[in-house]
């Protein structure tokens, strides 16, 4: 194969970037930023399976083009996101914002076509550097914080990463990025690095915390790229691992209730993405073809429901100044294509018939079903419903429709929606069409969503709950959104250590003066007795230098030898 | 909320239409047409013939059941997790984005009327 056959797809991003920078006029740049994934995404589907490029590297043979069908399918979605984010993001002129969105969505790419372990760590701290970029674009003091809180847990995660690999390597021998089991330190620390990007329970609030404090369209990047990328290489790295399973319910059950009562509607769709990993990882712990068809797919479809949910939350944004649910509702009527859009985003992610999360999140509770996990089939259906409750019917009640805030902004700008209404024809051809997407999948698909059991009994979960969600509103139940902000693991590093650290260091400030006050003491002493023996004058420097050196040197052999003998 | 600000004839044709829909009685009408559907799905599950994993799916209105009690359950539990967790918004004081407002220069708030 010639090199431009085998040119990686992630470097089309870098050379995007890097021609990004030389044009300084919005429409070539705008060019650059939507022809660079199409030009990807074709070169992706015109290349053959298999692994395509090796480079040789300090001794390291680094595989950067392992293309199967399950990084094609990654590859592909990831192009997508780049173009439809880049498409909603362009009335930016932020050179920043728009370099960072090139380099982040390409190193992702690069991270899911890369065959080795080594290569997959380079690019997974590439999308940490690249991606804080969108939220410090925001320009204010906690954003800028929020941006250090998610490099320092980024750059983290990569650094449990690189231990791992060094400890598979030692043991192994070898670098190769395939399934592994957790059955030393070294996959251990590979685990725990892809559960940190991928928001495991406890480790899941730099989610909660920078995504709703990046940019309007700095987000909805985000939302697409760094935990899809974990779920791929959990997929690649762990199927099968049974913990996955037990993780992922707990994923999908308690971000229900914290995106309940929370205020800033882009933290409750940042709670909700949480809650759809974790579909995603059940199926990767099930790890049959049909649970691991099920989390690709889903992962697919979850990417651009997310994404149009985001960008119509975003949208209001840009146009009101504020995504606060206490603050808005009843701004339909001048924002119809968008409250549109949402409710489409909305039906897909509560997995409505005809929309896509129906097709893709029922091969997981399929497969949940068939291998008798009782208890977690239960447990995912009722997160089914809790999605219904703050995905399917916060988001576009309280931001579009509910209580007349009085604020009439105009319509989203025409590119974002030409975005959003890109996003949500593909929501609906997926699920009216499930049969384009499922052979692009890892494994052959014999499942048909369309039976008139399916359609009933997922229409009678959703509609049943839309009767109680009516119910509680017509009694005046439902709990009232106020400008207030809710505790969650963040808590522990932002408030906790913090306090108590401040209250030891004021507990053992006067000891610790006394130690600093022993020391001064001590060096004063020390550079009085230098210079009394080796200052002007003083006894040993009148020694020749080289003869000082040689008593030392004396002294020190004499007493390594006196230790060597008496051990 | 002054009436003028809700005249159909001042939105879109989409948005105009949207508002007809949503008088006074939305929320009664909305919960009529809830309630009717969720019965003709109910009957639906007479109609069938019901199949699962489980035994218990292939009881009528099964999932039915599920949606609402599940629902009802979530809401009314996330009340007693509000006392626990609820804190004002400059709780992190600066360091956090939940107090500030969003950067004007990064945004364009305009109504609708205007040009």
């Amino acid at each position: 194969m010639t090199l431009i056959e085998v040119f990686p797809p992630s470097f089309y991003f870098v050379l995007g970037a890097l021609i990004l920078l030389i044009f300084q006029n919005k429409k070539i740049r705008n060019l650059i930023l939507l022809v660079t994934p199409i030009v990807a995404v074709w070169h992706i589907f015109s290349l053959p399976l298999g692994e395509l490029l090796e480079v040789d590297l300090f001794g390291f043979q680094l595989e950067l083009m392992r293309i199967d069908k399950l990084s094609r399918i990654f590859g592909v979605i990831f192009c997508l996101a780049a173009f439809l984010g880049n498409l909603y993001a362009a009335h930016l002129k932020d050179t920043i914002q728009q370099v960072a969105s090139l380099l982040y969505s390409g190193a992702a790419i690069g991270a899911v076509f890369a065959g080795d372990l080594i290569t997959l760590f380079i690019y997974w701290e590439a999308t940490a550097i690249a991606s804080v970029f969108l939220i410090w674009a925001r320009g204010t003091e906690g954003a800028y914080y929020a941006g250090m809180r998610y490099l320092i847990i980024q750059i983290g995660s990569g650094l449990l990463l690189l231990c791992g690999v060094l400890l598979v390597f030692r043991e192994t021998g070898s670098i190769e990025f395939n399934k592994m089991t957790l059955n030393s330190i070294g996959t251990l620390l590979i685990f725990l690095s892809f559960g940190v990007k991928c928001a495991f329970p406890l480790l899941h609030n730099w989610l909660q915390d920078s995504y709703p404090a990046a940019t309007v369209t700095g987000t909805v990047i985000l939302s697409a790229f760094t935990t899809k990328l974990a779920v791929y290489a959990l997929a690649r790295g762990f199927p099968g691992t049974e913990i996955l399973v037990y993780i992922g319910v707990i994923m999908t059950l308690f971000p229900i209730f914290f995106a309940e009562i929370e205020n800033d509607l882009r933290r409750v769709l940042a709670y909700s993405l949480n809650n759809q990993l974790g579909f995603m990882v059940v199926g990767i712990g099930i790890g049959t073809e049909l649970s691991l068809n099920g989390t690709v797919s889903h992962a697919f479809a979850h990417i651009l429901y997310k994404a149009l949910l985001f960008m119509a939350v975003g949208a209001v944004l840009f146009r009101t100044g504020t995504c606060k649910a206490s603050e808005l509702g009843g701004i339909y009527r001048t924002m119809p294509r968008t409250a549109i859009f949402c409710l489409i985003g909305a039906a897909s992610i509560s997995a409505f018939p005809l929309f896509s999360g129906f097709v893709t999140k029922s091969l997981i509770l399929d497969a949940t079903a068939k291998e008798h996990y009782t208890v977690i089939w239960a447990a995912l259906i009722f997160a089914s419903a809790g999605v219904l409750s703050h995905s399917g019917i916060k988001i576009p009640y309280f931001t579009f429709f509910g209580q007349d805030s009085g604020l009439r902004p105009k319509e989203a700008p025409v590119h974002m929606q030409i975005a959003m209404g890109i996003t949500a024809i593909l929501c609906i051809l997926i699920g009216i069409m499930p049969s384009i997407l499922y052979p692009w999948l890892p494994y052959p698909v014999e499942f048909i969503p369309y039976t008139t059991n399916h359609v009933i009994s997922q229409l009678q979960l959703l509609f049943f709950a839309l009767l109680a969600f009516t119910v509680i509103m017509k009694l005046g139940l439902h709990p009232k959104d106020k400008r207030s902000i809710n505790l969650d693991t963040d808590w522990v590093y932002r408030k906790l250590i913090p306090s108590v650290s401040k209250h030891i260091y004021v507990l053992i400030s006067p000891q610790l003066n006394k130690i600093i006050n022993g020391l001064v003491v001590f060096k004063s002493i020390i550079v009085r007795n230098l210079v009394k023996y080796y200052g002007p004058g003083g006894h040993l420097s009148k020694i020749w230098p080289t003869g000082t050196m040689v008593l030392w040197v004396a002294i020190l052999l004499l007493a390594s030898l006196s230790l060597s003998f008496i051990t | 909320m002054s009436d003028n600000k809700n005249k159909s004839a001042e939105f879109s044709f989409l948005g105009g239409m949207m508002n007809k829909l949503d008088n006074g009685n939305s929320m009664k009408v909305s919960l009529i047409f809830l309630a009717i559907v969720c019965l003709i799905l109910f009957i639906c599950d007479f109609t069938y013939k019901k199949y699962g994993h489980y035994h218990i799916e292939e009881l009528q209105g099964f999932y039915g059941l599920c949606g609402f009690v599940i629902f009802s359950f979530i809401i009314f539990s996330v009340k007693f997790l509000k006392l626990l967790i609820n804190r004002p918004e400059n709780f992190y004081s600066s360091k956090a984005i939940d107090h500030e407002t969003y950067p004007e220069s990064q945004i364009e708030k305009v109504d609708h009327d205007s040009n």
